[in-house]
């Protein structure tokens, strides 16, 4: 079953691209990475699900209801954390997450006591004192506490400390190890990597595509780099399926997408001084993949 | 219901602040009262000499300063100026909050509709105004009562002094529809300010052409408290403007808000 269905979804700010025609579908019980560099147009189709924005076109649906028409129903069950967050002046940590609650009918407070344990959040600060990564724990906090079955997390990380993240993840993946559907948005990919099942990758306002995490990173890409103990003659390494093609003097590097015997059949010849293969990590595959796209 | 509760909580000091200003400043001038009231006559000789135009634009062609309703009337302009400056600053300020302070990720993505926070809001606004009306009028009646220790009409003085709601509401309802039309609102104050000086200038212009159509432009001419003093009622036509534009104004604010996208930080 399908948590969100986002078809087609387009918008524009007045003239300025926000997204164009991003389709994608997040399963129930899945943390599924949503990928893209700034500006790609993340948190516009996530502010769409929330209905803080309104779509130009298509249309977006969670739990099988319209984000738009019955938005303030399937919130109920959304656990949202944004990218920035900002809260009242004035106001304490305690204050903002019991108003936080107020609004989820049957919130029990115990739960916002034991993430604030989990965050190590002091709740009787002032939330203007805090630090950036501060807020940031008071947004998962306030983004978790009514144990929501969707939870959207908008770069959740920033202003985190490595054991925060870990603590960030471990609770994240904890929640969906409960049954709750995570769609989580980054430009970190090794982040996603860590704890998500399937990518979305955007970039300039359109899906660029949709797939396993295990597929993106071993079933298609191979990097090589191959030390030759002769000069490598020029366009040797010319084949289809080869990118980040890097050769100096006797040196080649190369991201390999296809039949892995195609290479071997073009090293055989060669008197290869030594030879390395390696899983590239997401990062270079993605970077490949947004060069070959532009 | 918690919105209309936590907006409450926030506003409430400003608000308490805002009347002890008020009641501050009308016990300032009704102190002068015993001295003015004494020498009424002279100060009137020599506003005769001023132009027309000036006494008009000024209002001192029919308020009688010897009088206590008359005096209070007079003092009263600048207490229904600093109480505009309250009501279209809170207007302004409550529907704008989310994208000033960006807290809109926050409030906006709770599961509540968009109607429901700005009905909450206005609620809680017009709460508050009610609210310095119950505290503003009998402390005001106070104050008159010690500074000029005259018997005067209550009934008159209570109808005067409810003209500050009725002009406040019609200001928050303005407030409101800025809110949802002004892009990018940064210093609420300014504008509500700068909102409150243009109107009241329209306000001096029409009591000095005293043209009936003019007055429909700025709500400042609704509440004439001089006919208050005379008739001991206010117009009706002027009621009813003030009625429909604040109902209009406040729909209009509700339907755009509920239509607007929110800005992201």
């Amino acid at each position: 079953m399908n948590v969100i269905e986002i078809d087609r979804l387009t918008k524009y700010y007045g003239k300025a691209r926000g997204i164009i025609d991003v389709s994608f579908n997040v399963e129930e019980g899945e943390i599924f990475g949503f990928i893209g560099p700034n500006g790609a147009g993340k948190s516009t189709t996530i502010r769409i699900l929330l209905a803080l924005i309104y779509p130009t076109g298509g249309n977006a649906r969670i739990f099988g209801r319209d984000c738009i028409q019955d938005g303030a129903d399937i919130r109920k069950d959304i656990g949202y954390l944004p990218s920035e967050v900002f809260y009242y002046e004035n106001m304490k940590v305690i204050d903002l997450l019991k108003y936080s609650a107020s609004f989820y009918a049957g919130t029990d407070l115990h739960r916002m006591h034991e993430l604030a344990e989990i965050m190590d959040l002091e709740l009787h600060r002032r939330i203007d004192d805090l630090s950036y990564g501060n807020k940031k724990k008071v947004g998962i906090v306030q983004g978790l506490l009514h144990n929501p079955r969707l939870i959207i997390l908008d770069e959740p990380t920033g202003g985190l400390d490595p054991l925060m993240q870990h603590k960030f993840f471990q609770l994240i993946q904890e929640e969906n190890r409960k049954g709750v559907t995570v769609l989580f948005s980054s430009h970190i990919l090794s982040e996603v990597q860590k704890i998500c099942t399937r990518v979305g990758i955007i970039k300039d306002g359109r899906m660029v595509r949709v797939e396993a995490i295990d597929t993106l990173e071993h079933d298609n890409y191979k990097k090589f780099k191959v030390d030759l103990d002769e000069p490598v003659p020029d366009h040797y390494f010319d084949l289809p399926g080869i990118s980040d093609l890097k050769i100096s003097e006797q040196t080649v590097s190369f991201i390999f997408k296809g039949d892995i015997n195609h290479i071997i059949a073009r090293l055989y010849p060669c008197q290869v001084a030594n030879l390395l293969v390696e899983e590239p990590s997401l990062e270079e595959i993605f970077l490949h993949y947004y060069e070959k796209e532009a | 219901m918690n919105i209309y509760r936590q907006e409450n909580r926030m506003n409430l000091p400003a608000m308490l602040y805002w009347t002890l200003g008020m009641l501050l400043g009308l016990l300032f001038f009704m102190l002068m009262f015993p001295a003015i009231s004494k020498d009424a006559v002279v100060i009137t000789e020599v506003t005769k000499q001023f132009p027309p135009a000036v006494i008009r634009a000024l209002g001192l062609n029919t308020l009688d300063l010897s009088t206590v309703l008359g005096f209070y009337s007079y003092v009263f302009v600048f207490i229904l100026l600093v109480g505009a400056i309250y009501a279209l600053k809170s207007g302004i300020s409550t529907l704008s909050e989310e994208i000033r302070a960006k807290t809109a990720d926050f409030l906006v993505s709770k599961p509540v509709r968009r109607t429901e926070i700005a009905a909450a809001k206005a609620l809680s606004v017009v709460t508050l105004i009610l609210l310095q009306t119950i505290i503003y009028v009998p402390l005001a009646f106070v104050v008159t009562k010690l500074t000029t220790q005259q018997d005067f009409d209550g009934r008159i003085f209570l109808a005067i002094n409810l003209t500050l709601m009725l002009l406040q509401l019609f200001f928050v309802a303005l407030g409101l529809l800025l809110a949802v039309v002004i892009k990018r609102i940064r210093n609420v104050l300014s504008i509500a300010l700068g909102t409150v000086f243009a109107l009241w200038v329209v306000q001096m212009l029409n009591q000095t052409l005293a043209d009936p159509a003019l007055a429909y432009l700025t709500p400042f001419a609704y509440f004439d408290l001089a006919g208050i003093i005379a008739s001991g009622g206010y117009q009706a036509n002027y009621l009813v403007a003030d009625i429909i534009l604040i109902i209009t104004f406040a729909a209009l604010a509700g339907f755009i808000y509920q239509r607007q996208d929110m800005p992201s930080v």
